[in-house]
């Protein structure tokens, strides 16, 4: 399964990828959504994205559609560190699954692999 | 109560909620950071449990990931418990740097925040009688608007300097380019400020934002606004 995980948060992204890591799940790290868009739109391909919902510049819902419009088969996840009501708002539950901060990493492991059964 | 206190009231509220969801959200991802740090711990651990090789290096890189991720966590909250206090008086004497440096503060909260240089006053501190709860509302809600609103990567440059009728003081933020903060403030915000005597003004020649503050509030007028 390749993973990709985008949050500026830099060192909850970086703690995250280790803990995947360990599970056996590589994941690509950007810090911001720009980043992460131009890697997609230079070709590389993942089988799921991992998004933070709230970013300067790009945010996650905002990301999901750009990527989505270069590869229609990727799927997603989002990490938000805001009530349920803010989540509405920004179009986090409607776009997908939406996980709260701070995370159980068992919830995203789940996620990821009802996302992506057969990696 | 008139429509306008009614007004005053709400978006004095409004102002509290937004910071408070803001410093929220930092605290939030603050606590996140330590949970999965300490879940990373946690993992090591069961590695070293069971036979597997654990480099040291990675315990002490946890390790001062929360150390500073507390560190962080104390900061936002001394910041959070000044702007609490901000609300004690209705009115007091204030130095509008430490207005400055709160407002900075609790903007840099913000998801879309830019940066900003503060240029240090030059004299004796800068005092007025205000309320610094509005003050703090119109200049922390002025940054915002100029995040949003400057040229990405760019900077805004904040400094004060006595009006020329020595009635008060200037806030002036620079580093815009042309017309990139006209049209701001809203009504509802220059309403706020002429509430406290400040007036919010957009220079088109220097492209700059002046905010005025008064060196005293007329007692009286928060109340008959």
């Amino acid at each position: 399964m390749k993973v990709l995980l985008v949050d500026d948060e830099q060192k909850f992204a970086l703690m995250l990828s280790k803990r995947l890591e360990l599970r056996g799940i590589p994941a690509k790290v950007f810090f911001s959504g720009e980043k992460a868009l131009a890697e997609v739109e230079a070709g590389s391909r993942f089988d799921v994205a991992v998004l933070d919902v709230k970013m300067p510049g790009i945010g996650g819902v905002e990301l999901k559609s750009r990527l989505s419009a270069v590869d229609p088969e990727m799927k997603f996840v989002f990490l938000t560190g805001h009530g349920s009501g803010t989540d509405y708002e920004t179009g986090c539950l409607e776009a997908g699954d939406c996980l709260p901060k701070p995370l159980k990493i068992e919830q995203l492991i789940e996620a990821l692999n009802r996302l992506v059964p057969d990696a | 109560m008139n429509d306008n206190n009614d007004r005053f009231g709400y978006e004095s509220l409004a102002f509290f909620g937004r910071v408070n969801a803001s410093i929220s959200h930092e605290l939030k991802n603050v606590m996140a950071i330590i949970s999965e740090t300490a879940g990373l711990l946690s993992d090591l651990s069961d590695m070293a449990s069971s036979g597997a090789p654990v480099a040291p290096d990675m315990l002490k890189d946890c390790t001062l990931s929360i150390v500073e991720e507390i560190q962080r966590g104390f900061s936002v909250i001394r910041q959070m418990n000044r702007f609490s206090h901000s609300i004690d008086h209705p009115v007091e004497s204030v130095d509008l740097m430490d207005v400055l440096d709160l407002s900075i503060y609790l903007s840099s909260y913000l998801s879309f925040a830019g940066k900003v240089d503060v240029r240090p006053y030059d004299g004796p501190a800068p005092m007025v009688v205000t309320c610094p709860f509005l003050l703090q509302a119109i200049v922390y809600q002025s940054l915002a608007d100029a995040f949003k609103k400057i040229r990405a990567g760019s900077e805004v440059t904040i400094s004060v300097a006595g009006s020329t009728d020595e009635k008060g003081w200037k806030i002036l933020f620079s580093g815009f380019g042309p017309g990139e903060l006209e049209g701001f403030p809203d009504a509802l915000l220059k309403t706020m400020a002429t509430s406290i005597g400040v007036a919010i003004d957009w220079d088109n020649r220097a492209d700059r934002l002046e905010i005025f503050v008064p060196m005293t509030i007329d007692k009286g007028s928060l109340s008959e606004s």
